[in-house]
């Protein structure tokens, strides 16, 4: 292929030559055997040169899409997952058993195949109930994805319940999604919305929002975890502190619920949303988990079919939540096929996924640390400062742009380059825009090996044309 | 490492017709065969950027010129050369290179001219436009970007639609751009397509300069039809776009 630069020696080469478990190994309580250790281990502790396997190697058969080349030959190394994850085999054939079985409306028809549509797409919401442990299956909503999910709080939960002088907290580091639907609301109500910055380790900054949150705080938006700055946030103090004023949290779980167990009766969070596509699901499909009890006191968001009860020519009056917020024919084959992927999700246990993506996420910042003139964006990881498996990052006069475009043509690894729908953060940052690698419990450290390796070229080659 | 040798091949000047506008813009003396450059099919390149009015348009020029060429009717004559160049490229690294070496032979605007306002909106990249007629109603681009490699697409789309009439940049698509077989991740119309978003945005600014132009010629500020003894008008784009589908649904300004 005659495109690796002199420089660039190849790479490990046992990266791809995991073959051994059958091609549609299925996780299930038999997996017992993982190797990754329960304890949550450093990477030093965790890296014996013994015949151990890694939860990523085990399941990297899993996903058809990994095992490609793409770009001249290049082997993919897809470390974009913060932006959407890649799906099982399971989950390509849920939804493709769906169509070509049982495709019929929801909710509607007495006939067989609805019956049974109908049948799969509750027991979906009965799974994803069952994953975040909500009380009931009908406080998850399905939505879109989890912009509409938040969106939908905003034009119905925020639209009546705010007003001229209320605040609603949020952080800085909040993707678009979770600020503009406030604006909206906040330019029709007279609403308020104060920011949270960061504070010195480059995470939003909780003694501030403590201080921030007063007897005008209605809401508070915030991220469980950042997609730029890796970090987490102690949900459940906030909540405290919330509900003490009487104010409602909505928390964006986009980045924990695909990679760590969340437990929304622990967080006791009023609302939390998150997106099938980054949890190995479907695209368009999202869900909305909120209390049952304000679910029910709020007015629908949307107008049509299955979220009334009765409709005359000048009024109608509404089903009960979750139909009320899911108007018009949902996306059920997708839900369907989320109801799957949480079930691979949890056949592998979200525990043993966390612990897997901790060793990871050491392992990426560790050797992304050591290329020159890096700054990597948000905590330094530390005893009690565990970071999510993602990096954002710049090297010093290169555009992450040109890294991105670099790595993707030469060496085939795909990163996010750009603000990450996080400009606000960016612009508190001093950047405009940066890179980033993120992995999901599919990568292994030889995925992380590559891209430092690549990167490095990379740098190497954009230097050399100054 | 790639600028020295010079290759002055000069197809450019011949292949066009005669037209009454010889000259687009000014030549510079000073900033001629300072540095010339080896790409294959643009021969005596000099500073696209050349000149006046406007100090920041001196700034750092490369030195490279267009030879003062004469412009085809419709498609840029100078894209044909670029594919050409570009098709001549098989290894990707390569394409990428001469981008880089393009980058650098596009002169920077100042920090005058990288505002919010000379913005192209897109999502991974800065870069910054600017659009002028010069007074023999061609186009003056200026380009630039934060981005090394997306600088490189502004020099070429600089390189092509600088100096042509407005219709040649208006019609232009980021389809005929395809050849070039680079930066069109997720097809022609993608968001991250710089090519599409660089082009669109000069498109646009293109149209309201020539609108602001017609208008001071007639005097008349509305978009309309006007109707008179004579027949129907069309006035504005809209009103043109119109008249022009039903008259033939392909022809060109």
């Amino acid at each position: 292929m005659a495109l690796k630069l002199p420089s660039f020696k190849f790479l490990n080469p046992s990266i791809s030559t995991i073959r051994s478990p059958p091609l549609l190994r299925k996780f299930s309580s038999s997996s017992s055997s993982l190797p990754v250790s329960a304890s949550g281990t450093t990477l030093r502790e965790a890296s014996p040169a013994s015949n151990s396997v890694s939860l990523g190697q085990l399941t990297r058969p899993d996903f058809p899409i990994l095992h490609q080349t793409i770009n001249n030959g290049s082997k993919l190394v897809y470390l974009d997952n913060a932006a959407t994850s890649q799906k099982p085999i399971s989950v390509l054939k849920a939804l493709q058993e769906y169509y070509e079985s049982y495709n019929s409306n929801v909710h509607r028809g007495i006939h067989y195949l609805s019956a049974k549509a109908t049948e799969k797409y509750e027991l979906a919401r009965e799974k994803v109930a069952a994953f975040i442990n909500a009380e009931e299956s009908r406080e998850i909503v399905f939505t879109r994805n989890a912009t509409e999910a938040i969106n939908l709080v905003a034009y119905s939960w925020g639209f009546t319940n705010l007003k001229s002088g209320d605040e609603v907290v949020l952080t800085i580091a909040e993707h678009h999604s979770a600020i503009v639907p406030w604006q909206f609301v906040a330019q029709k109500t007279g609403a308020v919305l104060k920011f949270v910055d960061l504070n010195e380790d480059e995470v939003a900054d909780v003694v501030q929002l403590k201080e921030m949150i007063s007897s005008k705080t209605k809401l508070v938006v915030v991220h469980h975890i950042s997609n730029t700055l890796a970090s987490s946030l102690p949900i459940q103090d906030i909540v405290h502190w919330a509900h003490a004023v009487e104010a409602k949290v909505l928390v964006d779980a986009c980045q924990s619920v695909p990679h760590m167990p969340v437990d929304v009766r622990d967080l006791d969070a009023d609302f939390l949303v998150a997106s099938s596509h980054k949890m190995c699901g479907p695209t368009g499909v999202g869900f909305l988990y909120g209390k049952s009890d304000i679910l029910s006191t709020m007015p629908p968001f949307l107008g049509g079919g299955e979220m009334i009860s009765d409709v005359f020519l000048d009024h109608s009056t509404y089903a009960e939540p979750p139909s009320r917020f899911e108007a018009g024919t949902p996306a059920i084959g997708e839900v369907i096929g989320l109801g799957a992927a949480i079930d691979y999700l949890q056949g592998i246990g979200m525990q043993k996924i966390h612990e897997y993506e901790m060793e990871l996420a050491n392992y990426l910042y560790e050797n992304l640390s050591t290329v020159n003139n890096i700054r990597i964006y948000g905590p330094k990881p530390s005893k009690g400062v565990d970071r999510a498996a993602l990096c954002s990052f710049n090297v010093k006069n290169i555009h992450p742009t040109d890294i991105a475009t670099f790595l993707d043509q030469q060496h085939g690894v795909a990163i996010r380059s750009g603000h990450h729908c996080a400009q606000p953060l960016h612009r508190y940052l001093g950047i405009n825009a940066s890179a980033r690698a993120s992995l999901h419990f599919y990568n292994t450290k030889e995925d992380v090996d590559y891209f430092i390796h690549a990167l490095n070229d990379t740098v190497n080659f954009f230097d050399s044309f100054k | 490492m790639y600028t020295s040798t010079a290759s002055t091949i000069s197809s450019m000047k011949t292949t066009i017709s005669p037209s009454p506008n010889p000259i687009k813009k000014e030549t510079f003396p000073p900033f001629e065969n300072t540095k010339r450059l080896s790409f294959s099919s643009f021969k005596s390149l000099k500073c696209i950027h050349s000149p006046p009015s406007n100090p920041k348009r001196l700034t750092s020029c490369a030195a490279f010129t267009l030879s003062p060429s004469l412009t085809t009717k419709l498609v840029p004559s100078k894209l044909p050369h670029l594919i050409t160049e570009f098709e001549s490229l098989s290894q990707p690294i390569d394409l990428v290179k001469r981008l880089l070496q393009y980058a650098a032979l596009l002169a920077p605007l100042p920090d005058s001219s990288r505002v919010d306002s000379n913005r192209v909106m897109g999502c991974t990249a800065q870069v910054w436009l600017e659009v002028e007629l010069d007074e023999y109603g061609k186009i003056m681009l200026w380009a630039d970007s934060d981005s090394e490699i997306t600088r490189g697409f502004c020099a070429c789309l600089v390189l092509v639609l600088d100096g042509t009439p407005p219709e040649e940049v208006l019609n232009v698509t980021a389809e005929d751009l395809a050849a070039l077989n680079i930066g069109l991740h997720g097809g022609a119309r993608s968001r991250v397509n710089t090519w599409h978003n660089v082009l669109v945005s000069m498109q646009k600014r293109v149209r309201i300069l020539v609108a602001e132009r017609d208008r001071k010629k007639d005097f008349d500020p509305f978009s309309s039809l006007i109707v008179s003894s004579d027949g129907v008008q069309a006035k504005g784009r809209y009103a043109e776009a119109q008249i022009r589908i039903k008259a033939n649904k392909f022809s060109s300004y």
